[in-house]
């Protein structure tokens, strides 16, 4: 190998290491006994995953996460949005990236909306939110928060499916326009199936994104809300315990495993 | 019938954006205009918003620690960023090592932020993993501040928005055809022209684009700097605080100006290079 | 010492050197926009010493190279003599374009030895090399203009912008784009981008340039003028030019010296005239101009005169003196050029001839391909003056003839080992 090569590799482990430090720390340190963050661990416990329940403690810092209904709740709370969110994503995207290749009147200003949705500010899309549904005097659910996200979702998504769109695909598509294959056969045969793994990461990265949206959630939540939301609160009202380090690291552990599903079935699949 | 269909494509994103998106922001504006009569607000139209805000003792310390710090933590990400896109897209070979890379790259995303921005206090803090190796090494006598500090933030902002810059410019520099850089060295241009006119131009697009994704997001991230910057204060925060009193004029007006910053730095980056270039011809 | 045998070239080139010698000793500041290469500088001494012989240019040894686990080439071995155009003619796939990649510098090979000019170039890097290349995939720049993109090389060795502007305008003129300075790449055709690559690669004058399939996509007419250019910038620059083509007929026009190669290996190298005469495989055979084959058996032999034993007759030839002997008995393919067969010839002797059936013909404008079906076992083929070929009637028999000097005997069907003639011949 090269020495540059060499180089290259050493930076990007490097990389590695610092943007996956917290997360080792987090790992490790969740097995601690003492309930305080210290570092190094005192010693070895799986208390904060499965041990016994306290009676009457009310603490939400020293339940141990198997008991926690609340860290639950929130979690199928978040898989819900999430989920809901990723759909959307997917259906918005691919039909909005679809119909913004051909040149349409307005295609810039069109164009320039869907920027905004990224561009504006967290603060002000929740804040506008907000005000819009008190004036309009509708109740704020659920659907707010997946809204929101699927809009943030959608701007970055909007761009990078775009631009990794098969240039050859409008030719197919007239190719088969010619060949008197209706538009909806079309889309479902033609074009779908060119653009699948497009639409795919679409949807993922509106799961990722909704998973750890906090700021535009925070205007318009209800109840529980998303894990995020869930540790943000209870982080700023309760004392930091290892107990939430556990709750980090089944987060942490989950989401590697199912990535690196996904990057296997990924490899197998295309581009 | 088929050009009307294709508007009709464009239907349910269009409906979508307008209702969540440009009609919040419309009210936004309509109500900095407003008129903050304790308790409400009238709907007289007034321009003191935007005065008293600008004119307020802390508005520059505001200003500056908003747009300064979102800078600075755009241009850290993207020295570390465009680096590291430059390994993965030239450096690494195989397909299923970008896979892997990939999906490593997003992992820590699903770990919620802000516990993976407490951690950092079990590695920073005063009794942390970096202070007890200095001190039992003797390196330094006390422990290091980091914690509460500006650095605290860099570091956690970075971690957070480092993805938002590569994936950009990965996409710029996959793009491009390989052999265009082999065109250059043939034609007599050493290795750092080579970067600089083929490379770096080409990617210039992404890299525009990435630098706009980690702006704004750090730019409307108002938690962090007061949590982990020893409450350092920003324009998004003082809108939120506005807004838990139900102070909607007043916080309307932060937000607002808030938008003309990002607005602003957009705009200059958009002449720097067409960003529809990226996207469609 | 420099007048008396130098030819009208050479003396161009001398006189264009010693210009710029005077030109930079005059003005210091202007001394790094000169781009004497250190590769013209000891050609303009080869010449300045009087020594009017050819080094070799470019010397390939035992080149090896690998993708992954397949052999792209497998011990190349060949020269170029200077200021003599040479083409690499060969299918698609067989390696000409990593060929040109390593001879330029931007491929690495894993063993062997590449000479420029006399030097080693290991671990030369292309900047530093005397030798340009244009890829066959044009590699244009997308984010310059057609201009920026021409003035490139000329910008990276440091060109005043005069300088760069005469020289972008001569270059367009050459390929016939005159107007096309401020267009974007993205919206020109197949063939004018291949023209901007081509220029590309012109404007710099390097002594070496590589062209890998330049003329491909061009239209008829203007790759007849673009081969008219080659052979007047080449002789005007003295530049060794080496080119890829797929096309005989651009080989066989441009070529002063060629090599055949089939993945990976080199068949022949020779002139086009030996190769396309005297041809050693099957393959260099079809692949220089087109040619009948017959699977064949050597009955007896006579000097130069062999009697061929095939399943359709038994024919004569008569090798050149300089072809190795073969003795009877030897397994070989009897080959004749449909360019040499006579139809129907009256009152002229041929020393072989057969009877064929006419059954298809192909229309060429100046000639027409006939084929010829004989006794249902073989096809054979001639080109016949369009004039004759009007008189012939399909399904009809005719004599065909052909002298036995215009015969090649081949033995073997590739360089390639392991291949069977009779396979070859007539495809699996």
């Amino acid at each position: 190998m090269k020495r540059t090569d060499i180089l290259a590799r050493v930076f990007m482990v490097l990389v590695f290491v610092v943007l996956y430090l917290p997360t080792i720390f987090l790992i490790a340190l969740s097995f601690n006994t003492s309930a305080k963050i210290t570092f190094p661990i005192q010693g070895f416990t799986l208390d904060w995953y499965a041990g016994p329940l306290k009676p009457y403690e009310m603490n939400p810092s020293y339940i141990p996460i198997i008991h926690d209904w609340q860290f639950w709740n929130a979690v199928m709370i978040s898989l819900r949005v999430s989920g809901i969110t990723a759909v959307l994503t997917c259906g918005l995207v691919t039909l909005t990236a679809l119909s913004l290749r051909y040149r349409l009147v307005g295609r810039d200003i069109l164009f320039y909306i869907f920027l905004l949705g990224f561009v504006t500010p967290g603060v002000l899309v929740g804040l506008g939110n907000l005000l819009l549904f008190r004036i309009l005097d509708i109740t704020i659910t659920e659907w707010n928060m997946i809204a929101l996200d699927t809009i943030y979702a959608s701007s970055f998504g909007f761009i990078l499916m775009m631009s990794r769109f098969d240039p050859d695909l409008m030719l197919y598509e007239y190719t088969a326009a010619a060949l008197r294959v209706g538009p909806l056969r079309v889309f479902r045969h033609i074009t779908l199936p060119l653009i699948k793994w497009e639409v795919l990461s679409a949807g993922i990265l509106g799961f990722l994104l909704s998973w750890g949206e906090l700021i535009r959630s925070l205007w318009v939540v209800r109840g529980t809300g998303t894990v995020s939301i869930f540790l943000f609160v209870n982080l700023g009202v309760y004392p930091l315990t290892t107990k939430w380090f556990a709750a980090g690291t089944l987060l942490a552990v989950v989401s590697i495993a199912g990535l690196m599903v996904m990057a296997t079935i990924l490899s197998r699949g295309a581009k | 019938m088929v050009k009307h269909a294709r508007y009709l494509l464009l239907l349910p994103g269009l409906i979508t954006f307008i209702f969540f998106l440009v009609a919040p922001l419309l009210i936004i504006v309509m109500m900095s205009l407003y008129t903050p009569v304790w308790p409400g607000y009238t709907t007289d139209l007034t321009l003191q918003n935007y005065i008293r805000y600008i004119t307020a003792r802390q508005f520059p310390t505001l200003l500056s620690n908003t747009f300064f710090t979102s800078l600075l933590a755009s241009a850290i990400c993207l020295m570390i960023g465009f680096p590291f896109a430059y390994c993965y897209s030239f450096k690494i070979k195989s397909e299923k090592a970008r896979n892997y890379i990939t999906m490593f790259l997003l992992a820590p995303f699903l770990i919620d932020w802000t516990i993976r921005s407490v951690a950092w206090i079990s590695i920073l803090g005063d009794q942390g993993f970096m202070n007890s190796i200095l001190l039992s090494m003797g390196v330094i006598g006390e422990p290091i501040k980091v914690l509460f500090t500006p650095t605290a933030l860099f570091i956690i902002w970075v971690q957070t928005n480092l993805l938002f810059m590569i994936f950009p410019m990965n996409l710029a520099l996959g793009r491009m055809n390989p052999e265009v850089i082999d065109a250059a060295k043939v034609l007599k241009a050493p290795p750092y022209r080579v970067f600089y006119e083929i490379i770096f131009k080409l990617a210039l697009p992404g890299i525009i684009c990435g630098f706009i994704f980690v702006f704004v997001g750090t730019i409307s991230d108002y938690i962090t700097p007061s949590l982990w910057a020893g409450g350092m204060q920003t324009i998004g925060l003082s809108v939120s605080t506005y807004a838990t009193q139900f102070l909607w004029p007043q916080a309307s007006a932060g937000g607002i100006i808030l938008l003309i910053v990002s607005m602003a730095v957009l705009y200059i980056l958009l002449k720097v290079v067409d960003i529809k270039k990226l996207v469609y011809e | 010492m420099l007048k008396s045998n130098c030819d009208f070239s050479k003396r161009i080139f001398l006189r264009q050197n010693i210009v710029n010698l005077i030109y930079c000793i005059a003005d210091r500041r202007t001394f790094r926009k000169l781009y004497i290469s250190r590769t013209h500088f000891s050609l303009f001494l080869n010449e300045a010493r009087g020594n009017p012989h050819l080094s070799k240019m470019i010397e390939v040894k035992d080149l090896v190279k690998y993708y992954k686990k397949v052999c792209a080439l497998n011990k190349i071995s060949f020269e170029v003599d200077e200021k003599v155009p040479f083409v690499i003619i060969g299918p698609s796939g067989c390696g000409k374009s990593t060929l040109m990649k390593i001879l330029s510098g931007v491929l690495e090979y894993d063993s062997g030895e590449v000479y420029i000019n006399g030097k080693n170039m290991k671990g030369v890097p292309p900047h530093k090399r005397d030798i340009s290349l244009m890829f066959e995939s044009y590699a244009i720049f997308p984010h310059m203009k057609v201009f920026d993109n021409i003035a490139f090389g000329l910008r990276m060795m440091r060109k005043d912008k005069d300088y760069i502007n005469r020289k972008v305008a001569e270059t367009l003129e050459l390929v016939g784009m005159s107007g096309f300075e401020n267009r974007s790449p993205l919206e020109l055709s197949g063939g004018q981008r291949q023209r901007v690559a081509l220029a590309r690669s012109l404007v710099i004058e390097p002594p070496v340039l590589l062209l890998d399939e330049p003329i491909s996509h061009v239209d008829y007419q203007l790759q007849r003028k673009l081969m008219e250019d080659f052979k007047i910038l080449h002789k005007k620059t003295g530049a060794t030019f080496v080119l890829t083509t797929h096309v005989q007929e651009h080989a066989l026009t441009l070529a002063d010296a060629m090599v055949v190669m089939n993945t990976g290996v080199i068949e022949q190298i020779g002139t086009p005239e030996e190769i396309y005469r005297t041809p050693k495989t099957v393959f260099a055979a079809r692949f220089v101009g087109d040619v009948n084959l017959i699977p064949g058996e050597v009955a007896s032999k006579q000097g130069n005169n062999y009697i061929v034993k095939t399943e359709i007759g038994e024919f004569t030839c008569t090798t050149p003196n300089s072809r190795e002997a073969i003795s009877p008995g030897v397994k070989l393919a009897y080959g004749i050029r449909p360019e040499f067969i006579d139809v129907d010839s009256k009152g002229r002797t041929c020393d072989n001839q057969l009877k064929g059936k006419f059954a298809r013909a192909y229309y060429f404008g100046n000639y027409v391909e006939c084929v010829f079906d004989v006794k249902g076992k073989v096809e054979v083929k001639s080109a016949v003056p369009t004039e004759q070929a009007i008189n012939l009637k399909l399904g009809e028999e005719y004599s065909l003839g052909w002298n036995s000097g215009n015969v090649v005997l081949l033995e073997s069907p590739s360089v390639i080992e392991g291949l069977n003639i009779e396979e070859v011949i007539y495809g699996k």
